[in-house]
């Protein structure tokens, strides 16, 4: 029945196999462009990647005239000497071992939480250090976020791990510095992303930016805001640009964004509407074996993102078409009229071209899993990609005295082996013992040759800066390596604590970026710096009971101060009788009270006798 | 006037000896008033106070009486402390006779009417008064005016305080600390003195002619003991001058500074010489085992207390974050469906192997889209292995970041050993339904081991890495920091009534107090489910039933061992509980899960991990509880007993026994050398202490423990119950052995003292550290060592050595165990003989648990019953078999 509909609706549907170039690297013709990439993933979840691309040519940016990209940013890069900015506002963890390879080979993403690194001009470390506190502060302000906490002991400088992206000129590269802070406890939410959208020339009014909802956003499984902002030269020569990309990237899961906003609780559906199995052999009115994850995908675009998409943003380049899916051919998908479907040759993914003003949807009916024409899921979704490594850490040990770290990377490739750079940035009161740093390795090749190949490491300084730990590693194929180290909890002073103490401080993600393959051969997914982060920790620090000394003290003391000295003066005080103590002259309240009448009358008389 | 620094003994004695006479009579019949105040026939307050509506020509001896009566004991306690002083002052300045006119005329009768006054045409009130504080007040109001006199001011910093204040600022202090006492009562009284101080109020005394008349005519002086003649009174303390007048020029902060120096230089060889009487005073020595005594019984009646409502308090939630029963679950409706297909799929694998049951939940668990692992253990103990796998699915919180995580426990088997059928079905369909959520903030482990007392150990220990990793396999993946385990243990078919709440952790450990009350008030606030602890199945909130939830759980929390599945994480500071649903009633498995939803919903709210609450406590009822404060002083007095014997052994041991000098021909010639130094008063009497071998009796005996420690826990279990009976046998003549041996032959009783000193301080020292830990293990170990505290040898009397021994071997551990296994076997099976019988062959189950707690769970009993009680136990058995000899100490 609906299957029917949408047939008789969408019957102007011409398949055109037209390739086009999507990935538009470098300068494209137009100023800006914007495309959303929809990818489905198994156990019912949807990626979807926003892309957001404009660039101004530094002529127009140094004579500050801002068209496409946004005055705010430009304005504060400009103040501060800003050559390269990577900002990411990341939530949830992605899951490597169902999804896959990360989109944009992890370029594109923070650890939990706000991460900011940038490149500023400054000549001496003092200059780059108060640059990146104006830096911080002015980007707090612009994006909501509390950035004006990354202070000294938050913020590093990473020698290997971070290189810049953009094309700079080696004059400029000298005295460049760059600095990387994160903030693990940043909890990214809907006022983050209104600025975010505000930068956007669409402003998320039309064109798919019009999807962007915070309700859906934050809902997802793992969604990540960045921003990069980077100069970029014509390999041909010509005029360079400075490029802003902004990103999100989400994981919805397709069944709880699909519940309408009004009664988002998930309540047990009726009987006759749970997914069963039923070749069980108790399979009965009233019993039901589950079985909706086998069940295929099965969406519109509107359901899953609350609302349709409005038309394309004008400003946009055309050539380009906005939405993409990487779905097999065999795929069925449904649009709405007038949009013109381009297929990749590979077969893997398909562009539509939509009219700049009729609302956009996309439908994916459910494909049968049973029957005659029974699909499966290499029919429905692109067989994701086996990432290059994967990344795991935890802590080890526990009490409130010592701990450790253990991070466990692997290697699933069975014949390449990689190589990478492994940073941790850890806060002072972790303090690690570089000595207790060891590898253990466990695999097929278990040659026990020495996989850290560099240390790169800068000890804390209580209260002043943080650990910086940079390792580069190779893993041979095959095989995981158990990444342990130790580290001694400190007691904070009584103020330093937060106000929910015992929740403990959350430890940023490690940041692992793979190095490009030195192999002209290799595949190119390796050919290219990709990058991993692992989830972020929770230290749990000895915390005072802050309340009990505080009213035992004020208490006792009290007590103390008001009885005891009252009646310890009276115990240890000696006394004597009147007439054997020294005279005092002015006995007692009574001589008191005569002398002030005496006074008083005196005054009177003297007075009386001045007015006579 | 005797200060702080001097104090001393002998001079306190010497003081109340000389009271006056008044003061006596006065504080005699205070006490005959309280005495008479007891019996509840007669309303003696009623009769006797000052009650301002009440007073008129018939009533008006309460004027007089009002002073004399007290409320209870401790408002006439310290009445008397305070008033005898003062009074004492007053008398011996102003004489006997002039006192009684005075303190049975004016200077009660002038505060009564102005308090009278004051109350009825002033505030219109009808405030009873009574006690000797309005006259405590009023001597206080002259002596501050006299001190006035002196010292007008009193210097703080530039502020001169006049001293006549001081009362007034007593009165308010009074006031806020004392509950209700009466402020214009004692504004009188000052007021009354102030006047009597300035000397407005002489004329009242009687003159001193009359008074001389009638001391003459009667004699008084002569007829009455203490008697303080007009004649003899004095100025000052104790006739006593003062020592220099003469600082009327200098400032009070010059003199105060002066003042301290020569008090110390000439109260230091005074302390020093009263220190060195007190401690020779052979009175002082008869004390402590009284003392100790006391110690025992207020510990024991201290613990019966508990339970009484004025001891106990309701508990509450302390962290406000977790709002328990403050959602609406949803967990039902098409949720049964899958309840019951999962219950098919449980059942199918009843009697598969701990592997296939495992498989087949791994394909459950993926089904459902969790991460799924496993993990495999291995333990010895007493010669039986114990192996297993364990499988667990991490429920990834759909936005966390794997930084804090719950665990959900359903064992395949409880700690019964029976099948924990529709708990492992319930916790999949909970963990089905918990997928569909988005709120979690923690992700939920659902963990489910093979059974409940070496599953949940093996993983709790790999997820902190505190594992062998020869008998235990690391967890493949892991999440964040666990903050709450909740077990589901339901074993039992068909509807409940109530659930009941499991939570002793191994050795004694509790979970923080908020869970629990967290769980039993979703239960009954939302579920309208009872709840029961500790098996009491029925609670009526009386004193017997929350007496018998209270010692129960003392047993479980002193006993140490692994309750139930939640046990082993509570070491790791993991919060957890478990819930069973007992009785017949309307409650079915859906409204179970509601209950585990809630309880999570709560526990999802946690910002930070559960610290507000208590982790030390007694429970006597689902809403009744005893805090650390409250309870701990009962385990720390019984410990306390055993280090105040050690010490009076100590000090006794130094003396030499014949230098107790007789009580009664000394007491004159005592009385009169009381002011001369200490050490031409006695000879002395100090002995060398000849500790060798005792100390080497104590510390052998202390190092032999290690050898049960060891057999107990190493042998195999079939051979635990012979090696226990032939341990037990040995046990009991070991101190026969000892005696008859020889070895202690040589031993004087300066040595017995320091064998059992030495034995008891230990005892004493580790109980009360541990009472802190495991408070009941402490208290239970402490009370069934109590007669060890009088152990001593019985040189003349073989009859008392011989009932001491037997009575010593009734409380041996060894004995303890054999009457504690009797009486479980009596108590279970309700039949006298056979039931005792039984027990007795559970002893060898018992001791199997134990070597199995020892070696899986790490319980530390067995350590403080072979490394603590025993060896105390073996010191005082064999000192009580001793005979010392008498021999001649050497003379320091």
């Amino acid at each position: 029945m609906l299957l029917l509909t949408i047939q008789s609706f969408f019957s102007s549907l011409i398949p055109i196999f037209l390739f086009l170039f999507c990935h538009v690297r470098g300068v494209s013709a137009s100023d800006y462009f914007e495309q959303l990439n929809l990818k489905p993933l198994p156990h019912l979840s949807l990626l979807a990647s926003f892309d957001f691309r404009s660039n101004t040519t530094f002529s127009q940016f140094e004579a500050q005239s801002y068209r496409y990209f946004p005055r705010s940013l430009g304005q504060i890069l400009q103040h501060v000497g800003t050559k390269e900015l990577h900002l990411r506002f990341s939530l949830g963890r992605w899951d490597a071992e169902s999804w896959g390879a990360r989109p944009w080979d992890g370029t594109r993403e923070g650890g939990t939480g706000v991460e900011l690194w940038a490149w500023l001009e400054a000549d001496t470390d003092e200059e780059a250090d108060h640059k990146w506190l104006t830096l911080t502060n002015a980007l707090s302000g612009l994006f909501c976020a509390s950035l004006n906490f990354i202070d000294q002991t938050r913020t590093i400088r990473p020698a290997m791990s971070f290189r810049p992206e953009g094309d700079h000129p080696n004059s400029t590269l000298e005295n460049t510095h760059l600095l990387h802070g994160v903030l693990p406890h940043e909890v990214v939410c809907t006022e983050n992303l209104t600025p975010f959208l505000k930068l956007l020339p669409c402003k998320g009014k039309s064109g798919i930016s019009s999807l962007l909802d915070g309700h859906k956003l934050f809902d997802a499984s793992w969604q990540s805001m960045a921003i990069d902002i980077r100069p970029v030269c014509p390999p041909s020569g010509g005029e360079c640009v400075l490029e802003i990309e902004q990103t999100i990237d989400m994981v919805l899961d397709i069944e709880r964004s699909k519940r309408p906003r009004g009664n988002p609780i998930p309540r047990p559906p009726p009987g006759h509407d749970l997914k069963c199995n039923t070749s069980k052999p108790y399979h009965s009115g009233d019993t039901c074996f589950p079985a909706d994850l086998l069940d295929s995908q099965d969406w519109t675009l509107d359901q899953v993102f609350g609302k349709t998409m409005k038309g394309t943003c004008p400003l946009t380049d055309p050539n380009v078409p906005p939405v993409c899916i990487q779905a097999p051919e065999r795929r069925d998908v449904y649009t709405t009229g007038g949009v013109t479907e381009y297929k990749d040759p590979s077969g893997l993914s398909r562009c539509y071209q939509i009219p700049p003003d009729s609302e956009f949807s996309l439908v994916l009916p459910r494909m049968p899993r049973e029957g005659e024409n029974a699909k499966t899921d290499a029919d429905e979704m692109v067989v994701p990609e086996t990432p290059l490594l994967y990344a795991e850490r935890s802590f080890t040990g526990h009490g409130q005295e010592r701990g450790g770290v253990q991070s466990i990377l692997t290697n699933p490739s069975p014949d390449t082996e990689v190589e990478f750079i492994y940073m941790e940035s850890l806060p002072w009161f972790m303090r690690i013992y570089l000595h207790t740093l060891k590898t253990r390795i466990e695999g097929i090749s278990g040659n026990n040759e020495d996989v850290i190949e560099e240390i790169y490491y800068r000890p804390a300084l209580d209260r002043a800066r943080g650990t910086q730990l940079e390792l580069r590693m190779r893993i041979p194929p095959a095989s995981t390596v158990f990444l342990t180290y130790d580290f001694e909890k400190t007691i904070l002073r009584y103020t330093e604590y937060p106000p929910d103490a015992n929740r403990g401080f959350d430890v940023a993600a490690s940041v692992i970026t793979i190095l490009p393959s030195s192999d002209p051969n290799a595949p190119p997914a390796r050919q290219k710096t990709s990058n991993l982060r692992t989830t972020s920790l929770l230290l749990s620090l000895p915390t005072p009971d802050f309340s009990m000394p505080y009213n035992v003290i004020i208490f006792t003391s009290t007590a103390i101060a008001l009885a005891f000295g009252g009646l310890y003066n009276i115990l240890v005080r000696r006394f004597v009788a009147a007439d054997e103590g020294p005279e005092v002259d002015v006995t007692g309240i009574k001589g008191k009270i005569i002398h002030g009448v005496m006074g008083l009358l005196k005054k009177i008389k003297g007075a009386k006798g001045k007015l006579e | 006037m005797p200060n702080v620094q001097s104090f001393s003994a002998l001079r306190a004695r010497s003081y109340v000896i000389r009271l006056p006479l008044f003061t006596r009579v006065i504080i005699v019949v205070m006490v005959a008033f309280w005495l008479a105040g007891l019996q509840s026939v007669w309303d003696l307050q009623q009769w006797g106070a000052l009650i301002p509506e009440e007073l008129g020509i018939r009533t008006m001896y309460r004027i007089n009486t009002f002073p004399l009566i007290h409320l209870n004991f401790f408002h006439a306690f310290l009445n008397i402390l305070a008033l005898t002083p003062l009074l004492e002052r007053f008398e011996t300045e102003f004489g006997t006779l002039t006192s009684l006119a005075l303190f049975f005329g004016p200077l009660t009768t002038i505060p009564a009417f102005i308090y009278v006054f004051l109350e009825r045409m002033v505030l219109r009130g009808n405030t009873p008064v009574m006690g000797a504080s309005i006259w405590v007040f009023l001597l206080l109001g002259m002596e501050a005016i006299r001190t006035y006199k002196m010292n007008p001011h009193l210097v703080i910093g530039t502020h001169h305080v006049p001293t006549w204040i001081t009362p007034l600022v007593m009165v308010l202090v009074v006031e806020a600390l004392m509950p209700s006492s009466s402020l214009i009562g004692h504004l009188c009284g000052v007021g009354t003195g102030y006047l009597f101080g300035l000397g407005y109020l002489k004329f009242t005394a009687p003159p001193e002619k009359a008074l001389r008349w009638i001391e003459g005519r009667l004699n008084l002086l002569g007829r009455l003991p203490h008697y303080v003649s007009v004649d003899q009174k004095t100025y000052g303390r104790f006739g006593v001058l003062p020592t220099s007048t003469s600082n009327s020029g200098t400032t009070p902060l010059e003199s105060s500074t002066k003042a301290p120096s020569t008090n110390t230089r000439r109260a230091m060889p005074r302390l020093l010489s009263t220190a060195l009487l007190l401690r020779r005073d052979p009175r002082l020595l008869k004390l402590p085992p009284y003392l100790s005594l006391l110690c025992i019984i207020v510990g024991v009646v201290w613990l019966f207390m508990l339970p009484l409502d004025n001891y106990s308090r309701r508990t509450y939630i302390s962290e406000n974050a977790l709002l328990p029963g403050q959602v609406h679950t949803y967990f039902g409706g098409s949720d049964q469906n899958v309840f019951r297909a999962y219950r098919h799929e449980v059942d199918a694998l009843k009697d598969k192997s701990n592997s296939e049951i495992n498989d087949e939940l791994e394909n459950i668990f993926k089904g459902v889209g969790l991460k799924v692992g496993r993990q495999n253990y291995t333990y010895h103990s007493a010669g039986n292995t114990y192996a297993g796998e364990n499988v667990y699915a991490i429920l990834q919180a759909p936005r966390g970041d794997a930084t804090e995580a719950l665990v959900l426990v359903a064992a395949w088997k409880n700690v019964k050993d029976e099948f924990n059928r529709n708990g492992l079905a319930l916790a999949l369909a909970l963990i089905r339904y918990f997928k569909r959520w988005s709120l979690w903030s923690k992700d939920i482990i659902l963990v489910v081991p093979p059974d409940s007392t070496t599953g949940t150990q093996a993983w709790a220990d790999a997820y902190h890495d505190a594992h062998d990793s020869s008998q235990v396999a690391s967890l493949p993946i892991k999440s964040g920091a666990l903050q709450g385990a909740i077990a589901i243990d339901y074993p039992q078919e068909g509807r409940f009534e109530s659930v009941h709440i499991v939570y002793d952790g191994v050795n004694g450990q509790l979970p923080n107090l908020d869970l629990i009350n967290a769980v039993a008030n979703i239960a009954s606030g939302q579920m309208g489910m009872g709840t029961s602890l500790q098996e009491m199945w029925r609670h009526s909130d009386k004193y017997n039933d929350r007496l018998k939830t209270m010692l129960r759980g003392m047993l479980n929390q002193g006993l140490g061992y692994a309750v139930g599945p939640h046990s082993s994480f509570i070491p790791y500071h993991v919060d957890a509980i478990t819930i069973q649903p007992v009785g017949q009633g309307w409650h079915d498995e859906m409204g179970l899960g509601r209950l585990v939803e809630g309880t999570f919903r709560s526990l999802n709210n946690l910002l930070e991990h559960l610290h507000q609450s208590f982790f030390f406590y007694l429970l006597m009822h689902k809403d009744r509880f005893v805090s650390i404060g409250t309870y701990l002083p009962s385990a720390m007095l019984i410990a306390a007993n055993f280090t105040i014997m050690a010490i009076f052994l100590w000090i006794k041991s130094g003396r030499r026994v014949a230098a107790i000098v007789p009580a009664d021909g000394a007491k004159e010639s005592q009385e009169k050398q009381q002011d001369e130094p200490a050490a031409a008063q006695a000879p002395t009497t100090a002995v060398e202490r000849d500790m060798f071998l005792p100390l080497a009796l104590v510390v052998g005996s202390q190092f032999l423990g290690a050898v049960p420690l060891f057999i107990f826990n190493h042998t195999p279990s079939n051979l635990l119950g012979p090696a226990f009976a032939t341990f037990s046998i040995l046990n009991l003549l070991l101190p026969h052995l000892v005696s008859a041996s020889g070895l202690l032959a040589t031993f004087t009783p300066q040595q017995y003292d320091l064998a059992r000193s030495f034995s008891l301080l230990l005892l004493g020292m580790f109980l009360s550290t541990l009472a802190t830990l495991n408070f009941s293990l402490a208290f239970l170990v402490g009370l069934l060592a109590s007669p060890l505290t009088f152990a001593r040898p019985w040189p003349g009397n073989p009859l008392a050595r011989y009932a001491y021994e037997a009575l010593l071997a009734l409380v041996a551990p060894p004995t303890t165990a054999v009457l504690a296994a009797v009486a479980a076997g009596t108590g279970s099976s309700g039949l006298e003989g056979l039931g005792g019988l039984e027990g007795l062959g559970g002893l060898g189950d018992a001791l199997k648990q134990a070597a199995f707690a020892w070696d899986v769970w790490g319980v530390y009993t067995p350590v403080i019953v072979w490394g603590v009680w025993w060896p105390a136990w073996l010191v005082g058995a064999v000192v009580v078999l001793g005979r010392p000899r008498e021999g001649k100490e050497k003379m320091s």
